[in-house]
């Protein structure tokens, strides 16, 4: 490897020359300054550190960098310019499902990728849909029927 | 519901789910020096030379030596230490800090300091513990007397384990010395404890001090007492270093080494004549740790509670919280509740279990009333609507139809349903708010006619700059964009008290009310007014006495009926929770998805303080320090959970509402265990209960 | 700066494994709860010869570059292996856990491992200098002590793609999602006419490794369901003395009655 990674980062082209070993959760935090990215555990257990890799849900901890060659990752910073963002944001809203925030961008991303892969989720695939995001404030119920909503006012973004 | 009621888009919202709020570990780091603690190895020793690596430029160590105050952390008592002073109480007390600009130079660093310790020899278990911290007692009517009048007597003994907060985001601060002032932000429940701390501990006038909450992930009671920890450390730091220091934890320092739920042990005697509770002696102890810190006040909540619900003419309650070799036990949303009332309401069903009575209807006939007297001999001045609010979770669970099917059963899986009635007192014990709190709020309008409110009250996730809004904007009859709510900054807010104790609403949010009302009626428009509103006690109020412990603890309660249902395993110990009801009455909620969602969190933590979260100190040591060792619930774990609320109107509170935050933490867990007990058709003793547990008694009873 | 290299293909990823300073990095979830940032890794996550999925002879063959998630979606895995996949952790770790780095990690806990087990699946192992295929039952050797040589890699599992479908599989986790097993039973019968042709049990997370009693099993095969029957006591009590746990998270005790209620279970479902 020539030390160097080639993926893209929120849709623009990055080139990383930083250690190969470093986790995508310190190098989103620390090198490229996307704090939305919450560390909560760095064990793959909370699910704070959600991001999208290649359309799918990753603990950003359990990352390294290097395995990202040619990589596509959307932490919540890009995600949250999208038309499906604002359907999640609104439906959050509606039920007050946000309380202290610190899992919410994980939360939303696990949802985003729920959606994503099952448009039409019953309330089961929900739960199982971010059940590794760990949200010790809400009991997750006011979240499952926020994630219910957007699916049923997102109809056809999905 | 109250117009107010109907819910708001919480003003924190977008921030949040943006991904844009900034927590104290995401401000820029530039500059500043990063700080870890160097901790105990041992549970106890005295300890002597620290030898430590050459360190290289812009990388410091402080200890003992470099408080330039008083080495103590102001809580309760002043026996915390900021840095170990020569011995060392548990594992994980702070010897010292190390900090320096990279954070992976100074965790290398760490490693490589020695420290020579005299190991001796640690108490671990309380009941053997000869160190008492406190002793608090109740002594009500003439419990002699009760248990020789009694037809029957029962005896037994309960324990409870530790349980950790287990917010998103960890503990942690900045500290900045600039121009001789020193400034503290970060993840805190209570800016002016942290304030009233680090003044102390730095020996600086209260106008050099300055204390900035960040937007804070999550607090449930240990962002309470423990940043005032942190604060002094990494003040000590700042103020030699000259350079801003960061102490951010990961999570299995926070977990060793911040404040747990006390783990207790109960014993219960209690005397029944004519299937009613005429007397109950009891004893409850609580597992301190190491240090003080707020256990006097978690056990006093403990003590008042250890009856439960019930009207017991005779009373007494011997409470005490004991020295430990362990992490200091602190606060923990229910504060002190959560041990007695599970001890208590175990102890009712086991009682209506051998009267062959249903539980229930055991403890309904032995609730309190309104105008009956509290276990300190106060009273209940207003309406407690536990039968209403008994029925009605009764009913959505199908609790007695449940509870007739689930006997004699053999199969592999096994069905149980169990209940508990508890309240939670709404604020601080006794005369805490007049004596030692004397809150403040204010309202600043500028000429502009915005509405700014200023308190100390802190919103870590439960809403409350949200809720203040909403009671200072309708009271004023103006739109919410026309007051401002900001994070607490000790330079411009009053005391209004910390954020703890179910009292920000009722206590604080009345206040503001008042306040409000006063500069509704005063209001010039193109003016800048301030109004200031300060604490008055209830008059109604039988006055509090501290030494005997008797009068209103509290000005009123919030009460909760809770049921849960559960299948278990009997081949593998599996305890899954299929069914769990709650009905709360909270007073009118401000907002009312902010407090269902208050409600379902709480809900949910105390589940898993019934069935699932076990922490121990193994010879001191927290072996479960990791979310993979720590099992907290994920979203699949209660599918089938249902909160209602029950309002009735406080007529003491801000339009209506009281103290909610706590009490659904009190509750699940007993009703909990009373489902497990009724699966397995046997009595319970302790919480948690868990699929190990299960299988011990399986084996135990073939 | 200790760096790290990205294989292309199967041929580059040999080539690095000749120098043994190269840890192997396949989905990275084990690896990196230890995040160790002077690590060398030898990233292979994406060498095409270990991501495929297809059947070739009656035999199912996995990439170790396989992720759960992908083992899920895919119509070729038979049912008993989807059902593990299913119970492990979470979907985030599901989209980057990967077979290989499950069997490599040579944990008893691997739920991915114990299906493999159970279903006497073969390890294709590969060096610059050659291949072997090893039975996963050799594969694990005590504690963390694998038959892999320091210049090999896990390539591929080859399982039965048939004969799976009357199977029985139960995690025991501390909870329902994001659950590291406290102990794992699979077992399998295939009948052919009357007779048992086949009868496999396996354990997880009970001993060092992976408990498979393939010696004990084999009493079974070739009975009847009757004649099954009439050995069940004595195959109970051969298992019995064969499972020997060890403490973990659990106690001793529990993994002994656990993994013994779900054995019996398995029989009695099974119709023994």
């Amino acid at each position: 490897m020539s030390n160097s990674v080639k993926f893209r980062l929120n849709g623009a082209e990055m080139t990383y020359t930083e250690n190969p070993a470093m986790r995508l959760l310190d190098a989103l935090r620390e090198g490229y300054l996307l704090t939305g990215t919450k560390c909560g555990c760095k064990e793959g257990e909370c699910g704070a550190c959600s991001v999208i890799v290649n359309g799918q849900l990753y603990n950003s901890c359990l990352v390294a960098m290097g395995s990202l060659e040619g990589a596509e990752v959307m932490t919540i910073e890009g995600f949250s310019k999208t038309e499906r963002f604002a359907v999640l944001e609104k439906a959050y809203q509606e039920v007050s499902a946000v309380q202290c925030g610190f899992c919410i961008p994980g939360m939303v991303l696990a949802s985003e990728c729920l959606l994503a892969s099952n448009p039409h989720p019953t309330e089961e695939e929900i739960r199982v849909g971010i059940s590794g995001n760990l949200c010790r404030c809400t009991g997750y119920n006011s979240i499952v029927a926020a994630v219910g909503i957007a699916a049923q006012k997102g109809e056809g973004l999905w | 519901m109250k117009t107010i009621s109907k819910a708001v888009p919480k003003l924190d919202h977008y921030e949040k789910i943006s991904g844009a709020a900034k927590y104290v570990c995401d401000l820029p780091t530039k500059g500043m020096l990063f700080g870890r603690m160097l901790r105990s190895t041992e549970a106890r020793a005295k300890f002597g030379n620290i030898t430590l690596p050459e360190l290289p430029e812009g990388y410091f160590f402080y200890d003992k030596n470099d408080v330039p105050g008083v080495n103590k952390v102001q809580i309760v008592l002043d026996d915390t230490p900021v840095f170990a002073e020569g011995i060392v109480e548990y594992i994980g007390d702070p010897i010292g800090l190390l900090v320096g600009s990279d954070e992976r130079v100074v965790n290398q660093l760490l490693k490589q300091i020695q420290v020579e310790y005299e190991v001796l020899e640690p108490v671990f278990d309380p009941r053997e513990s000869k160190e008492s911290f406190f002793n608090v007692n109740i002594d009500k009517g003439n419990i002699a007397e009760a248990f020789a009048n009694a037809d029957k007597v029962y005896e037994e003994k309960f324990h409870t384990g530790l349980q950790e907060q287990a917010y998103l985001e960890t503990n942690g601060l900045i500290a900045e010395y600039v121009d001789g002032k020193m400034t503290i932000r970060g993840s805190l429940q209570c800016p002016y404890y942290v304030f009233g701390a680090v003044a102390q501990a730095m020996g600086l006038e209260n106008e050099n001090v300055r204390i900035v909450q960040d937007v804070t992930g999550g607090g449930f009671g240990g962002k309470e007492d423990y940043p005032s920890v942190l604060a002094c450390q990494a003040a000590v730091a700042a103020y030699h270093s000259k350079k801003p220091v960061r102490i951010v934890f990961d999570r299995h320092e926070d977990m060793i080494a911040t404040s747990k739920r006390h783990p207790s042990y109960c014993t219960y005697r209690v005397a029944i004549k004519d299937k009613k509770v005429i007397g109950m002696d009891i004893d409850v102890l609580y597992d301190a740790g190491a240090y003080t810190t707020l256990s006097l006040v978690v056990l006093q909540r403990g003590v008042i509670g250890a009856a439960g619900i019930y009207n017991v003419p005779n009373l007494k309650v011997r409470g005490e919280a004991r020295k430990t070799n362990i992490v200091p036990s602190g606060a923990f949303r229910g504060f002190g509740g959560p041990q007695t009332f599970f001890a208590v309401e175990m102890m009712m069903t086991h009682i209506a279990k051998d009267l062959g009575m249903d539980a229930v209807e055991f403890k309904l006939q032995n609730a309190a009333k309104q105008g009956d007297t509290t276990s300190t001999s106060g009273r209940y001045h207003f309406p407690v609507p536990i039968p209403a609010m008994t029925e009605d979770v009764l009913k959505a669970s199908d609790y007695y139809n449940k509870k007739k099917v689930y006997q004699n059963q053999t199969g592999r899986y096994r069905r149980g349903i169990g209940a508990s009635l508890v309240y939670h007192g709404c604020g601080f014990t006794g005369n805490g708010e007049r004596d030692l709190i004397k809150a403040v709020v204010k309202l600043k309008k500028s000429k502009d006619g915005m509405v700014e409110v200023l308190t100390a009250g802190t919103d870590m996730g439960q809403g409350l700059f949200t809720t203040l809004n909403k009671i200072v904007s309708s009271t004023l009859e103006i739109p919410m964009e026309q007051v401002i709510v900001a994070l607490p900054d000790t330079d411009m807010v009053p005391d209004s008290g910390p954020t703890v104790a179910s009292r920000s609403i009722m206590s604080v949010g009345n206040l503001l009310m008042k306040a409000a009302k006063r500069l509704k009626e005063e209001w010039i428009d193109g003016e800048a007014q301030l109004i200031e509103q300060r604490y008055e006690h209830p008059d109604f109020m039988i006055p509090f006495d501290n030494d005997n412990f008797t009068g209103d603890a509290y000005p009123t309660f919030s009460w909760s009926v809770n049921v849960v249902e559960v299948e278990i395993d009997s081949l593998t110990g599996f305890i899954k929770v299929i069914g769990a009801w709650g009905c709360y009455d909270v007073g009118t909620p401000i907002d009312e998805q902010i407090v269902m969602g208050q409600m379902e969190g709480g809900f949910v933590q105390s589940l898993g303080y019934g069935m699932m979260e076990k922490m121990e100190a193994h010879n001191g040591w927290i072996r479960n320090s990791s979310f993979s060792d720590y099992i907290i619930p994920t979203a699949v774990e209660f599918e089938n959970l249902h909160v209602m609320l029950h309002v009735v109107d406080y007529p003491n509170g801000p339009f209506g509402a009281k103290g909610a935050g706590e009490l659904p933490n009190v509750g699940p867990a007993p009703a909990t265990i009373d489902a497990i007990q009724n699966a397995l058709d046997t009595t319970l003793n302790k919480a948690p209960f868990i699929a190990e547990d299960v299988m011990n008694f399986l084996r135990e009873v073939k | 700066m200790v760096t790290s290299v990205f294989a292309h293909s199967l041929k580059e990823a040999l080539e690095y494994r000749r120098n043994p300073k190269w840890i192997p990095y396949c989905g990275g979830t084990d690896l990196m709860v230890e995040g160790d940032e002077g690590a060398a890794y030898l990233f292979v996550n994406q060498v095409p010869e270990m991501r495929k999925i297809l059947v070739e002879d009656n035999r199912l063959r996995l990439g170790a570059a396989v992720t759960f998630t992908e083992i899920l979606n895919a119509a070729e895995v038979p049912q008993i292996l989807k059902e593990a996949m299913g119970d492990i952790a979470a979907p985030a770790i599901r989209n980057a856990g990967s077979i290989g780095g499950n069997i490599g990690n040579g944990s008893a806990k691997a739920d991915s491992a114990l299906v493999f087990m159970v279903a006497d699946a073969d390890l294709r192992l590969a060096s610059a200098d050659g291949e072997r295929i090893l039975p996963i039952k050799d594969f694990y050797l005590g504690r963390k002590h694998l038959a892999l040589k320091p210049d090999e890699l896990i390539v591929e599992v080859i399982m039965p793609y048939k004969g799976l479908e009357n199977y029985y599989y139960q995690k025991v986790g501390a909870r329902d999602a994001l659950a590291i097993s406290r102990l794992s039973f699979a077992g399998i019968m295939e009948l052919e006419g009357d007779k048992i042709k086949n009868f496999a049990t396996a354990f997880g997370a009970v001993a060092d490794v992976i408990l498979r009693p393939k010696e004990i099993d084999a009493i079974m095969i070739g009975k009847t369901l009757e004649e099954a029957k009439a050995l069940k006591e004595e195959y109970l009590k051969a298992i019995d003395a064969f499972i020997v746990p060890i403490r973990g998270r659990v106690s001793v005790e529990y993994r002994k009655d656990v993994a013994m209620n779900l054995l019996k279970d398995f029989l009695e479902v099974k119709g023994l």
